[in-house]
């Protein structure tokens, strides 16, 4: 089977990759889209430089934002995410995980 | 109606965590005929109406939100005269699964001291692998376009209902959520009723607890996500706070609106 991108996104409020994820997302090729989320309550891992101790590479950083007096205190998206790529074998052809 | 108010302490955590949760709102009797009849309630009403004229009446429905309770829950947070905004029956059939679906309701809004409310009854017992509605606290200040935050699978803090027969969650419509699946062979409903005020929202609940000295850690809670925006939350809860509870100087804590308000030149006069 052929080794295909799985992608692990993880969200922190500081750009650091040693900054605990505060919410995550796996867009993994090589389990399909998620059609039953299955709900966690904590990250898979603790940090990304944690992640990449497991094997996952960094393909994205944040950079640090710059604050305007009239933008520096509005909210909206989580502020900053590291984007982690690692290869791994197709587990089913339907492209579709449970 | 004032016995049916909610609390000066409900309504910092409403602030704080975009939610309340209020179990036995509906009686069983009632709920049952409320589920019969949302096998066959479809289609908006007239948007922007005063909800009391537009809402139907002598059905269950109609009589299970004009309960005393839920009538005192809708006042202390939308004030007198209602307008009704739209309701929904939302299914999710038994065996239908769900991926990541977490959103920000209608669109973009950025209006400061006014939100509406969306009732979210649930007329069966809603266990966890029911499916029940998640919700993240403590996000209805992140304005965000509607379905761009699929993207957030996860997130700590999420909660979701799972509640017996007849409980209510009411909810700023700003706070980020979402369906999830359904993994019994019942279908499971969930009824939402949205509200917008006609006036104010300014102290239509019961301030007389308005000074407990438990209210800035409500204020304060942090719901697991917010890391190093905490202060950025906290300023917008205290923002809020000071406009429902009509206290304009109110700060706590180490008062990061003063560090932002203060001026010596005013202060001098």
């Amino acid at each position: 089977m052929p080794a295909v991108q799985d992608i692990l996104v993880l969200f922190q409020t500081t750009p650091a990759l040693t900054a605990p994820p505060v919410a995550w997302a796996r867009y993994e090729a090589s389990k399909g889209p998620i059609h039953d989320l299955v709900d966690e309550s904590e990250s898979p891992y603790q940090s990304a430089m944690d992640a990449m101790r497991d094997g996952w590479q960094v393909i994205q950083m944040s950079e640090l934002k710059h604050r305007s007096p009239e933008e520096g205190y509005e909210l909206g998206p989580l502020p900053y995410q590291t984007v982690l790529s690692k290869f791994n074998e197709v587990q089913n052809e339907e492209g579709a995980a449970s | 109606m004032s016995e049916h108010l909610i609390s000066s302490k409900e309504m910092a955590q409403f602030v704080a965590s975009g939610y309340l949760k209020f179990e036995d709102m509906v009686p069983k009797d009632l709920c049952a005929a409320c589920l019969e009849e949302m096998n066959d309630n479809r289609g908006y009403l007239a948007v922007g109406t005063p909800f009391e004229e537009t809402w139907p009446k002598g059905t269950a429905l109609g009589d299970a939100f004009r309960l005393p309770q839920v009538q005192g829950l809708i006042h202390s947070l939308v004030g007198p005269e209602p307008l009704y905004d739209h309701h929904a029956a939302h299914l999710v059939q038994a065996g239908n699964t769900r991926g990541p679906d977490m959103h920000q309701d209608s669109v973009i809004d950025f209006r400061e001291n006014y939100f509406d409310i969306q009732l979210s009854f649930f007329p069966a017992d809603t266990p966890d692998e029911m499916g029940g509605t998640f919700l993240v606290p403590g996000t209805h200040f992140r304005n965000v376009r509607t379905g761009e935050i699929h993207i957030y699978q996860h997130m700590r803090g999420k909660i979701w209902a799972s509640c017996p027969a007849g409980t209510v969650y009411v909810w700023n419509t700003r706070v980020w959520h979402g369906s999830r699946s359904n993994h019994t062979d019942q279908d499971r409903y969930m009824y939402k009723l949205r509200l917008n005020p006609t006036h104010p929202q300014i102290c239509h609940f019961d301030t007389n607890d308005l000074d407990d000295p438990e209210i800035p850690a409500i204020l304060n809670t942090n719901h697991g996500w917010e890391g190093n925006e905490h202060r950025y939350e906290l300023m917008q809860r205290v923002q809020l706070w000071r406009y429902v509870s009509d206290q304009p100087d109110y700060d706590q804590g180490e008062r990061f609106m003063r560090r932002i308000e203060y001026q010596p030149g005013e202060a001098a006069g």
